[in-house]
């Protein structure tokens, strides 16, 4: 019997040496990289495409804790609904992985709504949007109660207990299709537009509202999974005119050394565990301590847990951590609140013992020498997304809604602040949004869509298909992590260092966005994809160069100080009239007004 | 080398379903899962956990260079 | 020292019906997993094989008459049968059963998948098979009565047997073939090689048998 384990990878050191050479391009070539610039040797024959349309009330767009609540509901609330997700319904995005889930229980709670709010906001200086994080944790247990009844709490993987309300419902469920465009006709939303994985097949979708449940999104970084995840819904409601936020916040997630990509190696045996429900506990965790460490001192960890790790790692200045949250006194609740210290959200390895099937839940960096960028190009959950104008999950744009990861409803503010509300907050929102968007249908005809609209979408969607020739997505995407995935770009951050790899993202914007290739829908699917990151880049470098203060999860080297004069204000981004990014402040606390 | 192998494979699609980056395909001819993208797998184990017959075998490595910030 | 052909016999089959498969399971591509599901894939590679051995131990196999009584050789082949029939029996289960271990699919919800993947023709085969091997086996166990009842002669019923286990065979195999996690190259000759001598065995004995009848009778 052969062993798995053979290692056909070559080590970072080899790659380096290689990339250079013509030797190096036929390694890339060996190992399954498409060469940068490259005839298309596509076999797909796009006239023989059967292309598919249909209408609803609701488009759910995204198949992970969001989306589901949001098509349940919304069916629940009357409307018409087709939910459509990239990837498997429960078994695609970051919902999968999340095993630890909170709800608020009155009884047992040390707190009010009030005061736990006020935690929160304490924990988050000011960065979280306090009415979302009491949403949150007001109908945290309705939704727990509900995902009991569906199974949820007894199953390691998730589709079957989400399929059993969609089914119940019989709510019309496709998977396997990448939406790449949000249509607006007359300012308002009228439906999208996206492809399939399995057929030569375009797909439109004409509707009343669409709520967006597509996720957060990343660079396809290594130690995360969320290589699925390209901010997609952030980029087609941006390109649509829509305001999205957040852009300037990290997650800081640690990987570890040995095989950094294994994702599932580094949460030792997590994502074998079932969920369960945690209780309040609020830290100040996993914004960019760890990096910052690593800046000063070279690889951080020689060793040791989380607490020894920080003494030993003795380092001056960065990050600043709100009193009661900082490494020397005890944070409110927990034992934690330390950089790279048992994660928020409900990761920590359960109380009763190890999980079953795994050496207990912690994550990458824990208990080996941590690697930086485990999630390069994710912000902390439920900061990055489509601005809300108010605590109905409704965007800037008229009848499209956003909830759980792709709304930047700041609801746990710009770090992570209570455990397990990530999934909580999907699950809330995703509710919530799909009962407004409910009621917009009832008072709202079906729009009409335009056939110039649906061809532009259609051959734009098509185009890295038909090119002759052009860039391998795969090498652009390689490109695009090499400029921004390295520890001193937009982990530890400076004016110099942004610019200079903001040049890079343009380049890739400018003249390779344009001539990507693709020869199949999965080389379509990672066009697209490379084509949203570059867009992501580009936010996210602009809004952090923008940033002149260090908060939470944001740290400028230059500008090491929170800055409380100027900076009590969330970046909003929009495209203007020309096409142009435009970032704008707004002030915590307030709501943006709708186009 | 990130998802290794598939054996004993009954074409169920569980695993092509379940597979959140594409990596997976139905060989037309066989009726059978074959590893199609390799380069694009996450190594979450989702196909593997997903799989009835526990066909597919996942090893740690990935098969392109792993970028990190630091390391 | 001579060595009893009896012995020479049980030492032959032994090789040719453990070791040989255990060897070519050993030698196999399929990669290693847990001691459990190696065990149990062990388990049903020598019941399968032992099954194909079940072919040889009749009364048509000159070669073994010549040193067992039949009485003797029935015992053996109605004890080989058992074990067979009953790895067989549960293989779906046995094949989901690990899961009950270990994180993933739930076991029934696998065997739910597993039993009704009617697109594969390796399922489809598997299925057919394990439901032959049923008819085998209850005919098997029931012969008297089911002869008895249907008054027919206990050489009918023989004839009925050995049609039906090259029909279950032959399934069995292709079934196997098809999507077996240690049937590479190597053991598929293996099976090809016993299941088709072991019919082409019987086939013969029985075209060799009903020509004689004919010739005294006519
Ligand atoms: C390893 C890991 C561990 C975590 N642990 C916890 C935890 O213990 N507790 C906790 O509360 N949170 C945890 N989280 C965070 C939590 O998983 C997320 O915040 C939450 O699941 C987000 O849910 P969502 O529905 O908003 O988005 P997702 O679950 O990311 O779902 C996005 C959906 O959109 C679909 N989609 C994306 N783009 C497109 C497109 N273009 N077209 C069509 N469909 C698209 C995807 O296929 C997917 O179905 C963890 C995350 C990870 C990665």
């Amino acid at each position: 019997m052969s062993n798995p384990e053979d290692n056909h990878g070559l080590s970072r050191r080899q790659f380096l040496g290689l990339t250079g050479g013509v030797a190096g391009m036929a390694a890339l070539v060996s190992m399954g990289i498409p060469p940068g610039w490259a005839d298309n040797t596509t076999a797909v024959d796009l006239q023989k495409r059967a292309d598919k349309a249909y209408e609803t009330d609701v488009l759910v767009i995204g198949g992970g804790m969001a989306g589901l609540f949001a098509a349940v509901k919304a069916h629940d609330a009357g409307a018409k609904v087709m939910m459509i997700s990239k990837g498997r319904l429960g078994a695609s995005g970051q919902t999968p992985f999340a095993k630890g889930m909170f709800a608020y229980d009155e009884k047992t709670a040390k707190m009010s709504l009030d005061e736990f709010t006020a935690a929160v906001s304490r924990s988050a200086l000011g960065t979280n949007n306090p009415v979302y994080t009491r949403q949150m944790a007001e109908h945290s247990q309705a939704r727990v109660n509900e995902l009991k009844e569906w199974g949820f709490f007894d199953s390691v993987l998730y589709n079957k207990p989400f399929s059993k309300p969609i089914t119940e419902r019989n709510i019309p469920l496709i998977e396997r299709v990448m939406i790449t465009h949000l249509i607006k006709e007359n300012g308002k939303i009228a439906g999208a537009a996206g492809f399939s994985l399995d057929a030569e097949q375009v797909i439109t979708f004409h509707a009343k509202s669409v709520i967006l449940c597509t996720g957060a999104g990343g660079f396809k970084p290594n130690g995360f999974p969320i290589c699925d995840l390209t901010h997609d819904g952030t980029v087609m409601a941006y390109h649509i005119g829509a305001k999205v936020t957040g852009k300037e916040w990290n997650d800081g997630h640690p990987g570890q050394a040995d095989n950094a990509a294994a994702c599932f190696d580094g949460w030792h045996g997590m994502f074998e565990r079932k969920p369960d429900v945690t209780g309040v506990e609020i830290r100040h965790d996993l914004g960019v301590d760890l990096n910052y460490i690593a800046y000063i001192n070279g690889n951080p960890l020689e060793g040791g847990p989380p607490p020894e790790l920080m003494r030993k790692n003795k380092v001056k200045g960065g990050p600043y951590k709100p009193e009661g949250f900082d490494h020397s006194s005890p944070p409110p609740g927990g034992e934690a609140g330390l950089a790279g210290g048992p994660p928020p959200r409900g990761e920590e390895p359960p109380r009763h013992g190890p999980p079953p099937g795994g050496e207990g839940g912690l994550p990458p960096g824990m208990s080996q020498t941590p690697v930086g960028g485990s999630s390069a190009g994710m912000a902390i959950h439920k900061s990055e997304g489509l601005v809300p104008i108010n605590d109905q999950c409704e965007s800037t744009i008229p009848g499209l809604y956003a909830a759980g990861d792709a709304l930047g409803s700041y609801m746990a503010g710009a770090i992570y602040t209570q455990i397990g509300s990530s999934l909580t907050g999907s699950a809330v929102q995703g509710a919530i949004a799909a009962q407004a968007a409910a009621r917009y249908c009832q008072n709202t005809p079906m729009p009409t869509l335009s056939a110039a609209t649906l061809s532009t979408i259609k051959a734009e969607i098509l185009a890295p298909l038909k090119r002759k020739a052009g860039y391998g997505p795969a090498w652009v995407t390689q490109t695009l992590q090499g400029v921004m995935i390295p520890n001193f770009v937009l982990y530890i951050k400076k004016e110099s260092m942004l610019k200079a790899a903001l040049a890079y993202i343009e380049e890739l914007r400018d003249h390779h966005m344009p001539m990507l290739r693709a020869a199949d829908m999965h080389e379509l699917r990672l066009a697209h994809e490379t084509a949203n990151m570059i867009i992501s880049a580009e936010m996210k470098l602009k809004a952090s160069l923008m940033r002149t203060e260090s908060r939470c999860s944001h740290y400028r080297l230059d500008y090491p100080e929170l800055d409380n004069q100027n900076w009590q204000a969330w970046i909003n981004i929009h495209k203007d009239a020309e096409g142009n990014m435009q970032l704008e402040k707004q002030p915590f606390g307030s709501w943006p007004t709708q186009a | 080398m990130s998802i290794h192998s598939i054996n004993g494979c009954i074409g169920c699609e569980e695993c092509i379903k379940s597979c959140p980056t594409d990596v997976i395909r139905l060989d037309p001819k066989t009726k059978k899962a074959v590893i199609k993208y390799v380069a694009d797998c996450q190594i979450c184990h989702l196909c593997r956990l997903y799989c009835p017959v526990d066909a597919i075998i996942i090893a740690p490595e990935k098969t392109i260079p792993v970028i990190v910030s630091w390391g | 020292m001579q060595i009893h052909p009896k012995k020479i016999v049980i030492i032959n089959a032994l090789l040719i019906f453990i070791a040989l498969p255990a060897l070519l399971f050993a030698l196999g591509n399929a990669p290693a997993r847990s001691l459990l599901k190696d065990s149990l894939s062990l388990l049903t590679v020598l019941a399968f094989s032992f099954m194909l051995q079940q072919l040889f131990l009749t009364r048509n196999f000159k070669g073994i008459q010549a040193y067992y009584k039949l009485s003797q050789l029935s015992n053996i082949h109605k004890y080989i049968g058992y074990f067979v029939v009953t790895v067989f029996l549960f293989h779906p289960v046995l094949l989901v059963m690990p899961r009950f271990f270990e994180a993933g699919v739930k076991p029934l919800d696998a065997l739910i998948t597993l039993l009704t993947t009617f697109q594969s023709l390796g399922v489809v085969l598997g299925l057919i098979a394990w439901g032959l091997m049923l008819l085998l086996g209850m005919t098997a166990i029931f012969r008297y009565k089911l002869v008895q009842k249907l008054g027919i002669k206990y050489k009918a019923w023989r004839l009925f047997h050995g049609a039906l286990s090259v029909l279950f065979i032959s399934i069995a195999s292709w079934h196997a073939i098809e999507l077996g996690r240690h049937v590479d190259t190597l053991m598929a000759s293996f099976i090809m090689v016993f299941a088709v001598s072991g019919a082409v065995l019987l086939v013969k004995q029985y075209v060799l048998t009903t020509e004689k009848r004919t010739g005294v009778t006519s």
